[in-house]
């Protein structure tokens, strides 16, 4: 016979937990893998077009210019800084920055948006001209739907932040929707490097 | 300290009552469904879910065979004209689509659905109402698709859809193949989004003391056709949304002549296509391994082996899909690299296969309905196999491209590793959910004329396509002599109809007449068999622990120290609370308790959320504009389905 001794004491389970403990969080990391496939395929299927052409861009059209692009992509680098600088804050519980840097962030991403109009309104052509304007025109259009798509998620939760509804412990929403926001600035990078930095190289 | 009135779904913490006790009677209320219609649309219960996705794709089943017979019908003599060339295309179109995407990947992943709470000692899937959403897109767009089939609208470019054809208006004037893109696209998105919750309810909602050690083969499986989904599906999203935006907007991706290219289209089709047959093919494996392990009584024989071997069937499946067009103009350092790579992939299925003879070897098999069809998937896969393989060899690919031998190789593969398989399944598991058990004469009737008649179906046609038969022809001259053996095979297929009609009956009848099943009728190993049959809603009455790989056959006795994931849980199992949706989360690796899980209950929101998909996927037919409008619905519909936000503090 063995000596039975005290089971160890029990601790509470809580009920908001946050990052990989959650569920929540898992789920938001499926739908990235999810985007990262469709934006890799959107890559692929570039330098696909690409090679099966004997110029790229082809004749009459010209290699897309570089500053005003440069110029959008830190600012949309700067609203995930924004995002990122909001996440620290609410775990040390600084309500304040939290708000503060959500709404960088949402006006930041607005601006990249807007950009991105004023850029592509500029272009004499568009999808339906040539194979390469179709692949651009439609990387582009599908990160910027994210793009609008992450702003007014973000409004949703910067409402919530407003009412308070964050704590250092408890904040899985946000915590959720920043982890998307970076997302949506980081895979912009590659389609970036795609777009105006391969042609030049 | 005051709560505050933003605590979402209560106290972080719930010390457990002093009078704790299992309360059936609160946990119905807690876990049941909403009154009235109301309540039918707004379900998310797993068992209902998981069910409405089999039964559905049963029917999607029985559609895609009618129309298999009539094409069979058509070609059992020369010349004859049931259907023309027209219908002909758009019915091997519509059957291909319809098995391959809405009857098998849907089935498969109702199964999951069902059967993972059950077998990893969970409430509800991890996100109930992300899996009701599913199902309600996945209806959608099969209503979508059969609405235009019979409006005389069917898409008729083949199941797959290459362009130019299908994505050059000159080429497919007609709106079927809009159709197509809609309706898969909507599809996609119904498969992925079950993928996620799969893969998130394996990970989180393990009992505690489930290590990923003790999931059983079936979870093994499950998880890897919800990763697979998850790297092959986004490719045919994309390639769909292509075509579309070819058709409606003019873009040129498959364009030779405006600097397009066709040959992309089918690089990236297939980059999911290949996936795809293992998609449907590895939750197969998962219900004949766990079949197998009942009836052969004894465990399966090199566990972990098997389970390495599911991973790596699916990561190599990914490095194949060139064989699909051997014949299109491949330079020859590629077609012997994907002629090797497509020769590999049948070694994981080889050592599984070995695993499987090994277990009934050094069992005490029982031979009853599901094991026959286990020994029908055998036999009739292995020869799918070797067609296989004779498939990959490029010249003789070069010889049979396009003929009925592929067509027999594909059936081969998918009757034999699918459709047998999942009857196994249906008769094992039928007792579970319906509390009768599937009647075992009618059974073993239905398994022999299927036998019977797939292979009298199928077989013959190999020879067919040495003779010269192309794929996808609606007749065929009389003097080419093909006419006898286009006989037998079109007989054939109606013995085989006749045999899923059996089945049709045995489960009508034996719900009315069958034998009460009770708790395990199998005495079965996992834990789904510790639970009354049909599962009460809240599944299980006390949230189990596991303390080994074969919970039922062998409990595992607590640890001395009781010091262990499961001992934990088992002192912590009266924190959860009965009076709210919660169950353990749990950590991925070994089970430990980590946080109490709030689901989310009964809303009508995930119904509205598919309206909204739908209005955007079949508006865009007619207007690229209806696709901005549908992702606002979308939005709105997000905002009511995450109502109140101050509970989205812990969701
Ligand atoms: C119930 C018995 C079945 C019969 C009698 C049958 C018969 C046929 C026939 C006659 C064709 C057309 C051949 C041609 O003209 O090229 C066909 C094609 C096909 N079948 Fe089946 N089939 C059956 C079940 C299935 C199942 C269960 C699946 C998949 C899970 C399946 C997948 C396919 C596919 C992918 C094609 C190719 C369609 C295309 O060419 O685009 N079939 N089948
Ligand atoms: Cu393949």
């Amino acid at each position: 016979m063995s000596v039975h001794t005290e089971p160890p004491a029990t601790p509470l389970l809580p009920l908001y937990v946050l990052g990989s403990r959650s569920p929540t969080w898992w789920g938001m990391i499926g739908l990235i893998a999810i985007e990262i496939v469709v934006f890799g395929g959107l890559i692929a299927m570039y330098f696909w077009l690409k090679l099966a052409n004997p110029s790229w861009p082809p004749e009459g059209i010209a290699v897309k210019p570089l500053l005003l692009p440069t110029i959008n992509t830190v600012i949309l680098i700067a609203s995930g800084v924004a995002m990122i600088v909001a996440k620290r804050a609410i775990v040390r519980g600084n309500q304040l920055v939290l708000k503060l840097g959500q709404v960088v962030a949402l006006i930041l991403g607005l601006v990249f948006f807007t950009l991105k109009i004023v850029e592509y309104s500029g272009y004499d052509y568009d999808w339906s001209t040539h194979a390469y304007g179709s692949i651009t025109w439609t990387m582009t259009g599908f990160h910027a739907a994210h793009v609008i798509s992450v702003v007014f998620k973000g409004i949703i939760v910067l409402l919530m932040s407003l009412r308070g509804m964050f704590r250092p412990d408890r904040h899985l929403a946000f915590e959720v929707s920043t982890l998307y926001w970076v997302f949506v600035v980081v895979i912009w990078l590659p389609l970036y490097f795609t777009m105006y930095i391969s042609p030049r190289l | 300290m005051a709560e505050s009135r933003y605590d979402g779904y209560g106290p972080q913490f719930s010390p457990p009552p002093e009078d704790y006790r299992p309360d059936p009677d609160l946990l119905t209320r807690t876990w049941g469904p909403l009154p009235g219609i109301r309540g039918f649309f707004a379900v998310v219960n797993y068992q209902v879910v998981g069910m409405r996705f089999i039964v559905t794709g049963f029917i999607f089943l029985l559609l895609g065979g009618i129309q298999a017979l009539v094409m069979r019908t058509q070609l059992a003599q020369p010349n004859l004209d049931l259907v023309s060339s027209e219908l002909y295309q758009q019915l091997f179109t519509m059957h291909g689509v319809t098995m391959m995407f809405f009857f098998a990947v849907p089935i498969f992943e109702g199964l999951a659905m069902y059967l993972l709470p059950l077998m990893i000692g969970s409430r509800d899937m991890a996100m109930p109402r992300l899996g009701a959403f599913g199902y309600w897109i996945y209806l959608i767009a099969g209503i979508t698709l059969y609405t235009g089939f019979f409006l005389g609208l069917g898409p008729d470019a083949g199941w797959f859809a290459h362009a130019p054809l299908s994505s050059d208006r000159n080429f497919t004037p007609a709106m079927g193949m809009d159709l197509w893109v809609s309706a898969i696209g909507m599809l996609e998105i119904s498969a992925l989004v079950a993928a996620i919750e799969i893969v998130v309810t394996i990970f989180k909602l393990k009992a505690p003391g489930m290590s990923m050690a003790r999931i059983p083969i079936f979870v093994w499986a499950m998880l890897v056709m919800a990763m697979m989904i998850i790297f092959a599906m986004p490719a045919v999203l994309l390639v769909t949304v292509a075509v579309g935006l070819d058709r409606m907007a003019g873009t040129h991706f498959f364009n030779a002549a405006m600097g397009g290219d066709p040959t992309l289209y089918q690089h990236v089709f297939w980059f999911f296509g290949h996936p795809e047959v293992y998609i449907i093919f590895t939750p197969a494996l998962g219900v004949v391994s766990a079949v197998l392990v009942t009836f052969a009584r004894r465990p399966m024989v090199a566990y972990s082996i098997v389970a390495l071997s599911f991973i790596a069937m699916g990561i190599l499946s990914f490095g194949v899909w060139v064989h699909h067009f051997f014949a299109v103009g491949i330079p020859p350092i590629g077609l012997s690299f994907f002629a090797v790579a497509s020769m590999m992939v049948s070694i994981p299925s080889g050592i599984q296969m070995f695993a499987f003879i090994g277990t009934v070897w050094t069992g005490r098999p029982i031979v009853n309905t599901p094991f026959l069809f286990l020994i029908g998937f055998v036999v009739i896969f292995v020869l799918g196999g070797v067609t296989g393989v004779m498939l990959a060899a490029v010249p003789f690919n070069w010889q049979v491209h396009d003929s009925y031998f592929v067509v027999a190789h594909l059936h081969y593969v998918l009757i034999g590793g699918a459709l047998f398989p999942l009857f196994a399944g249906l008769y094992y598991w039928f007792p579970k959910w319906t509390g009768k058990l599937l009647d075992e004469t009618l059974g073993k009737w239905q398994f022999a004329i299927m036998f019977v008649g797939f292979n009298v179906t199928f077989f013959i046609q190999h020879i067919l396509g040495f003779q010269g038969m192309a794929r996808r022809v609606y007749t065929y001259d009389a003097d080419l002599g093909w006419g006898t053996f286009n006989m037998v095979s079109t007989v054939g297929s109606f013995v085989l109809a006749a045999g899923i009609l059996v089945f049709v009956f045995n489960v009508f009848w034996s719900l009315w007449r069958g034998r009460d099943a009770g708790q395990d009728p199998w005495l079965a190993p996992t834990l789904e068999w510790s639970v009354p049959s049909p599962p009460p809603q809240y599944t299980f009455l006390e949230p189990p622990v596991v303390r080994s790989l074969y919970p039922l056959w062998d409990p595992g006795a607590p640890d001395p120290e009781f010091d262990t994931a499961a001992d934990r849980g088992e002192r912590m199992r009266p924190q959860i609370r009965q009076d709210v949706r919660e169950t353990f989360g749990t950590s991925i690796m070994d089970g430990e308790p980590e946080s109490r899980v709030n689901l989310r209950d009964n809303s009508l929101w995930p119904f509205f959320a598919a309206l909204a998909v739908g209005f955007a996927f079949v508006g865009s037919m007619f207007s690229l504009w209806f696709f901005p409008i549908g992702a606002l619905l979308f939005y709105g519909t997000m905002i009511g389905w995450h109502w109140p936000f101050s509970k989205e503090i812990a969701t």
